[in-house]
């Protein structure tokens, strides 16, 4: 490849022949042998990294006495998602917090890591919402089932057994474009997020764009919380207990 | 001090900026016909004016049922983000279709 981030080449120096040669025996062939990891897939590693570190340092200080700075932090996030979930999902919210918010601080990270210079949002890329996306629906629907049982399949078929057919066409397809919209509305907004700030440094290159980047600085925290919340809807929906 | 800031902001601005030295200099590219830039155009600022529309509504009367009772704002919160969420992202499936086809 051409162009590619700093870190993409660091990955790829430690980790590029390894994957090469993986990808080789599963029967993929990567298009740049050399660097089979592009750069929103080096940026995932980061960001996982910058998580781990983050709540290594968290893990590491915590106290009931005396929290540290970072413990406020984490908390402050993890009350303001558990009052989302309380008042979404109803009784036995606490069960789906841990997913909501791991989900939530991967994709905050992804889309302020495009703000800092020499990186890039995962997130532009549509891969990375697609599979926290896919994750999401697998999860709703594992838990669904896990709630409800075999009486899962009466969310499907709805109240009337003469519209059966139509009411599953239906839920079928929306729970479809569930995956895509979530997908969509995440990759998009980062994408034209970048794109604005570009196109208004092509017609102004400066203190112009700043303005853009602080607009892009809020949409990347209400995708987030939109992300969370649709997630927390999704499972409420799939275990509600009556439909 | 302010020399130092606003020298700064100039550097973050261009290191920001790096794929726009990449850019190629000239207007659209050979090779497409002209109906492709008014189609985008077009349907761009239908996409986004319509929705500029319903997300207008939609801000109107959740300022209204704020004033009425200011008491009900998580709720009203909710409804208002998922709302515009949905909204939104109808004009961003026009703008990836658009981004694809071009």
């Amino acid at each position: 490849m051409a162009t590619e981030l700093w870190f993409t080449e660091v990955v790829n120096k430690a980790l590029g022949p390894a994957t090469t040669a993986v990808l080789e025996k599963l029967g993929i062939h990567p298009a740049h042998p050399g660097s089979p990891i592009n750069d929103a897939v080096a940026m995932e590693i980061l960001v996982v990294l910058l998580l781990i570190l983050f709540f290594l340092a968290v893990r590491a200080t915590l106290s009931v006495d005396k929290p540290s700075s970072l413990q406020h932090l984490v908390e402050i996030g993890q009350g303001f998602v558990e009052e989302q979930a309380r008042g979404v999902i109803g009784h036995h919210y606490e069960r789906y917090i841990p997913y909501a918010m791991t989900v939530g601080f991967f994709i905050l990270l992804s889309n302020l890591l495009g703000l800092v210079p020499g990186f890039e949002s995962p997130t532009a890329n549509p891969s990375v919402p697609l599979g926290c996306a896919v994750l999401t629906f697998i999860y709703y629907h594992y838990h669904g089932i896990r709630h409800h049982g075999a009486h899962y399949y009466k969310q499907f078929v709805g109240p009337v057994w003469a519209l059966a057919p139509l009411m599953v066409l239906i839920e079928v397809v929306s729970h479809l474009a569930r995956i895509l919209s979530l997908t969509v509305r995440l990759y998009a907004n980062m994408f034209a997020g970048d794109l604005v700030t570009m196109a208004f440094f092509s017609l102004v290159p400066v203190v112009v764009p700043v303005i853009f980047l602080g607009l892009h600085l809020g949409v990347a925290l209400v995708q987030t919380f939109i992300f969370v919340m649709l997630t927390l809807v999704y499972l409420g929906l799939a275990v509600s207990e009556e439909h | 001090m302010k020399k130092y800031s606003i020298l700064f902001v100039v550097i973050a601005i261009l290191l920001i900026a790096a794929p726009a030295y990449a850019q190629a200099p000239g207007g659209a590219p050979a090779g497409r016909p002209w109906s492709v830039a008014l189609g985008v155009g077009l349907g761009m600022g239908l996409a986004a004016g319509l929705a500029g529309l319903g997300q207008g509504k939609v801000a109107g009367s959740v300022a209204e049922a704020l004033a009425r009772n200011p008491g009900a704002r998580p709720g009203i919160q909710l409804a208002l983000f998922i709302g515009l969420a949905f909204i939104e992202s109808l004009v961003l499936f026009t703008f990836v279709l658009l981004f694809i086809r071009t």
